[in-house]
């Protein structure tokens, strides 16, 4: 096995566990391990600490149609510079929000969340997004179709609970 | 109100067990159908059944959700695209078969495409922004945002 390169950090077992587990999250540690020739042992160790790293997370998404087919909405803020990173954890804390991002360019914080008509949408940026201190402009375009999404790669900003 | 009507449409109807299961999952997507099972006081080819029923369905899919930084992934793109000259969603589906491209929306808004892309470093900015996308037929005007802090990002809701 060759070393993996200095700024990876996962190595060419590792690549190979998340590539199959990519294909199938419910895969079996014993057919990973078969597929891999390695001991069963060895796949639960591996999943386990890249687990505790952060590195992959398996859970459950549902359909747009089960939550009422709502529409992603993207806001675009424009802030006060020395007000961005406060804002960016004042806007996590808003349970509608979904994403938060801080941005060099376009705009200071990008933020996403899934809204099922307008008027929830509006009262969120003009009651709560708009005051925040720090706030300039907020520009709001909402998503009309989605064409591609990739659910298997993500940030993942917490870690889970272990059922 | 309903901002999108048309594409709305009904929804499986879910039991109290189907959701019981989402709920085993959602903390922990790899539990076996015989953990669940007995949680559950059902047999696990009964558990086997529902999973089954409802990823047929599309109504749920238990994923393995790898982080950016575990493919190297260090420069994330936020990019809003316009479009001039030729129709949107033919420039979207040709933006989608980028590979760094991970998430392609049409947007009703000041640009008509938004993009979220991945790349290793900054030298491939470059290629991607100015070879690549800008070269696709209708790509007339690009705005990047290169994210700084992913403070949260959570989409459990997906087009299934």
């Amino acid at each position: 096995m060759t070393a993996p390169a200095p700024t990876s950090r996962l190595d060419q077992l590792d690549h190979g566990i998340v590539e199959r587990l990519a294909r199938d999250a419910r895969i079996s540690n014993r057919a990973i391990a078969a597929e891999l020739g390695v001991t069963e042992g060895t796949i639960r160790t591996r999943i386990k600490r890249l687990q505790n790293e952060g590195l992959i997370q398996f859970t459950v998404v549902t359909d747009f149609r089960m939550a009422g087919s709502p529409n992603l909405c993207m806001l675009g803020i424009d802030a006060d510079p020395s007000h961005v990173e406060e804002l960016a954890r004042s806007l996590s804390d808003i349970p509608e929000i979904t994403c938060v991002i801080s941005l060099l360019g376009r705009y200071s914080l990008l933020i996403m969340g899934l809204f099922n008509n307008l008027e929830q949408l509006n009262d969120l940026v003009v009651q709560r997004i708009r005051p925040l201190p720090g706030v300039q402009r907020v520009e709001t375009s909402i998503s009309v179709h989605n064409v591609k999404y990739e659910a298997g790669i993500a940030k993942i900003t917490r870690k889970q609970g272990e059922g | 109100m309903q901002i999108r009507s048309g594409r709305t449409m009904t929804p499986p109807a879910l039991d109290g067990l189907d959701t019981n299961i989402i709920e085993i999952l959602r903390t922990n997507g790899r539990a076996t159908n015989q953990e669940i099972a007995e949680r559950l006081s059902v047999t696990a080819a009964t558990v086997s059944a529902r999973l089954q029923k409802m990823e047929d369905a599309r109504v749920m899919r238990v994923v393995a959700v790898t982080d950016f930084s575990a493919y190297d992934y260090n420069v994330i793109i936020a990019l809003g695209v316009q479009v001039q000259g030729r129709d949107v969603e033919a420039v979207a589906r040709d933006l989608a078969d980028l590979r760094e491209v991970l998430s392609v929306n049409i947007m009703s808004g000041s640009h008509d495409i938004e993009l979220l892309v991945a790349l290793h470093d900054f030298a491939e900015v470059q290629q991607l922004l100015f070879a690549h996308i800008a070269d696709i037929d209708g790509v007339s005007h690009i705005s990047p945002g290169v994210a700084v802090d992913m403070v949260k990002f959570e989409f459990n809701v997906v087009p299934l």
